[in-house]
């Protein structure tokens, strides 16, 4: 894997401009530059290339944009953002696996052979011979060729992603965050939750303050968790105002990095949303007579910020629960006492044990490994009663 | 604090991981030089790097030291696939169950096999269980096998395996030991490994590829040569690093890369490759390659499997799988079975593009020297005549013969 470093994180070297920070200490932040309207001209012109290299393998795309003078960093984010625009690579996996089982075996040392070696399998799939054999390779980043079914890709668009690409590979080597946002941060804060983040919720002002363990504070799954991570940061596209501040491991040492808008990214609709476990809870829940309200109103004490997942109507009152993904026996704790200064000393806690390892077992604690039921919340709850 | 301790009446002890293995062992029948490296191991406090070639056995021989030992014991590999691999051969030669930790595994036993990356997670909560670490691939120590893990782990014995020491062996020293015990790949050859002949297959470019070798290398040559002498001892990286700020730089790498890419997978190469695998159908045969571009254009060209990082690892089980049924007796890969894969036994070896590099060398041509009755392999080198491919092959011929032994002098007693 490359060294993380400022440049190669895309960090403009002429652009990094320090500011002080006064939300996570009084260290220096680094601007974070995205790429905007002043980059389309370089992205255009690398665009060009991949225009005329239509039709030939990737490698040789590759190759032709190699030492350019735009840069190996700018190329490779945009070829990625290209790839990402370009998507199907699982359903090209699936189709040149199945595609090689049947064509290859003993080297084919003549024409006949390769021939009829073809024709058996394209009559197997119904396919014309030359469609197998472009077939063969279609899941190979290099091998393949270079497509655009859509035309000649917006500039902008893949500027968009190429920024998504930078700040998500930059989450994923933190240590934490701290992101602030004015307005509704109902449906981020909803996101953080189904990936199961780390986060601590606070109100700053008019602002809603989400600060967040970065993968590298883990000691476990620290490259699922930052998959996770990076699943939020497409959801910073609906905010107009917000503040990230991350400390980042960057090359030997960690660097702390700050991005705030304007910042050009895809639309949130075109993230990859995850179903939401707390609503299929709700439903099985709901199956068994109970009433469970789904995303309860947050619960406001002093600067902190709750919000369970669910209000479950058992006895003469409604138990909040909460889903915990990732977790540390330290932030568990916390959290339950945070809950007891709202008032509800009795909310009860799901954790998942693969995710939170070191989860303490408090009685609040619903501990499960594999799949959590609705009936599982439901015995709990009435045990605990 | 421990005077502490011991003032109050507590009880101290400094022995760790001295966990007793329970008996049931059953261990092959070890050849002279897997005796001989256990016994050096064993005289050097139980600390140490044993040297062998690929596939001299030094698993059975890191077996044998754990069953004379007797003490819980960490193994640690690289890959998963390394994972299965000692799995399958503790549990073969121990009739107890052998704890993972790896590719979903999370089971801690008094004999445990972990791969680099899960034993960094594991290391700080179970360094103290065990009283013998074995490091598998252990050039890899310092860089994909971080050398935090060793330092979270309390046991004092220590055992490091590798077919090819690194250079730098000082990262190993520190936290493993010398290399108490090396053999090269001659040295064994006819006895623990099969014998071999070396051939080497000359060819030439076309008139047309010549003058493109040609034209390419003057490019690159024009700016890397005065770049040496007015930088002498700099590295390749340094070089790249440069030359990208030029126009004239770039267009010395774009002459690099393009006279590599004409000796890569010439006419001549493609001719003498069909006529190697023509003299040898239904023989299992690894086709080694410079790059995974030339890789695929012969699975492309001949219809066989290549092996690369792109290939998932299901459908590259499955390849090997139907490898060893004869099913596809031909794989070609660039740096994928040079190590860490289980591949199965096969007979013959074709180098259509490789480096100057001994090391490198060294790993591919053990693919083929397993022992069987009978068997002689066949290590065929492609080699284009009047290019630097010459130098390369000279290089890494030279340095066959002498590269385990040389580092195991430098290293300290072999």
């Amino acid at each position: 894997m490359t060294p993380a470093t400022r440049e190669n994180l895309g960090m403009h070297p002429t652009a990094a401009r320090p500011t002080v920070t006064s939300t996570l200490g009084p260290h220096d932040a680094t601007e974070i530059r995205l790429y905007d309207d002043r980059d389309l001209p370089w992205i255009a012109s690398i665009l060009d290339t991949v225009v005329a290299s239509t039709g030939l393998p990737w490698r040789v795309l590759r190759e032709r944009l190699a030492h350019s003078a735009h840069g190996a960093v700018r190329v490779s984010s945009i070829l990625q953002a290209l790839r990402r625009v370009l998507g199907g690579r699982a359903e090209r996996t699936r189709i040149a696996r199945k595609v090689r089982g049947l064509v290859l075996g003993p080297p084919a040392l003549d024409d006949a052979t390769t021939t009829e070696r073809l024709a058996r399998a394209a009559s197997h799939l119904g396919l014309d011979p030359e469609a197998v054999r472009e077939l063969l390779w279609i899941d190979l980043a290099d091998e393949r060729p270079v497509t655009l079914p859509g035309g000649r890709p917006d500039e902008r668009r893949l500027a968009a992603y190429a920024n998504l690409d930078r700040v998500q590979r930059m989450v994923r080597r933190a240590h934490e965050l701290h992101l602030r946002v004015e307005g509704d941060a109902h449906a981020l804060i909803r996101t953080a939750a189904r990936w199961g983040l780390v986060t601590t919720l606070s109100r700053a002002g008019t602002a809603t303050v989400l600060d967040m363990l970065g993968p590298l504070s883990l000691f476990h799954a620290t490259s699922v968790y930052g998959r996770a991570l990076a699943a939020l940061v497409p959801y910073l596209a609906d905010h107009a105002r917000f503040e990230l501040q991350m400390t980042c491991k960057l090359g030997d040492g960690l660097g702390r990095l700050r991005l705030a808008p304007p910042a050009l990214f895809p639309p949130s609709s075109e993230a990859r949303a995850k179903p939401s476990l707390a609503a299929r809870l709700a439903k099985q829940i709901a199956r068994e007579g109970i009433t469970a309200v789904l995303d309860p109103p947050p619960l406001v004490h002093g600067a902190s910020l709750l919000y369970p997942d669910l209000a479950i109507h058992i006895g003469d009152r409604p138990r909040l629960v909460e889903l915990v993904g990732f977790a540390t026996a330290d932030y568990l704790a916390a959290k339950l006492a945070r809950y007891a200064s709202a008032g509800e000393p009795d909310v009860v806690l799901c954790v998942d044990e693969h995710r939170a390892p070191d989860a303490a077992g408090d009685p609040r604690v619903l501990g499960y490994r594999g799949r959590l039921t609705g009936a599982a919340i439901v015995a709990f709850l009435a045990g605990c009663a | 604090m421990i005077v502490r301790i011991s003032d109050e009446g507590g009880r101290i002890s400094d022995e760790v991981g001295q966990v007793r293995l329970a008996a049931g062992w059953s261990v092959p029948a070890l050849r002279w030089y897997q005796r001989d490296a256990i016994d050096r191991w064993t005289a050097a406090n139980r600390r140490g790097v044993i040297a062998l070639p690929t596939g001299a056995g030094k698993t059975i021989a890191a077996i044998a030291a754990i069953a004379e030992l007797g003490v819980a014991t960490l193994v640690l590999v690289p890959t998963r696939v390394l994972l299965d691999q000692w799995v399958r051969a503790l549990g073969a030669a121990w009739l107890h169950p052998i704890g993972r930790l790896g590719d979903g595994d999370h089971q801690v036993l008094p004999i445990t096999v972990a791969t680099y990356a899960s034993a960094v997670g594991w290391a700080p909560r179970i360094g103290d269980r065990f009283g013998l670490v074995v490091v598998d691939e252990a050039h890899h120590l310092g860089a994909w096998c971080p050398a935090e893990i060793l330092e979270m782990l309390t046991a004092p014995a220590r055992l490091g395996l590798t077919a090819t020491p690194p250079d730098d062996a000082s990262a190993l020293r520190r936290h493993v030991g010398e290399i108490v015990y090396a053999r090269s790949v001659e040295e064994l050859v006819g006895d623990g490994l099969a014998p071999y002949d070396h051939l080497t297959e000359r060819v030439t470019l076309t008139p047309a590829e010549r003058a493109r070798y040609r034209e390419a290398r003057a490019r690159f040559a024009a700016v890397y040569g005065p770049f040496q002498r007015v930088s002498g001892g700099a590295s390749w990286a340094d070089f790249v690093q440069a030359a990208r700020k030029t126009a004239a730089g770039r267009d010395a790498l774009g002459g690099w890369r393009e006279y590599r890419a004409v000796i890569a997978y010439p006419e001549g190469k493609r001719r003498s490759l069909r006529d190697v695998l023509a003299r040898h159908v239904g023989q299992r045969t690894l086709v080694f390659t410079s790059d995974n571009a030339t890789a695929y254009a012969i699975a492309r060209e001949l219809l066989v499997m290549p092996i690369t990082h792109e290939i998932s690892r299901v459908e590259r089980t499955a390849a090997l799988a139907r490898f060893t049924a004869g099913d596809l007796p031909v794989l070609v890969s660039s740096q994928v079975l040079d190590e860490g894969l289980d591949v199965p036994d096969a007979d013959i070896a074709i180098i259509v593009g490789g480096s100057g590099s001994a090391r490198r060398h060294v790993q591919r041509i053990g693919r083929v020297l397993r022992p069987r009755t009978g068997k002689r392999a066949i290590v065929y080198e492609l080699v284009v005549a009047d290019t630097s491919e010459v130098a390369d092959l000279t290089r890494r011929r030279t340095g066959l013969a002498s590269a385990a032994t040389k580092t195991a002098t430098i290293g300290g007693a072999p």
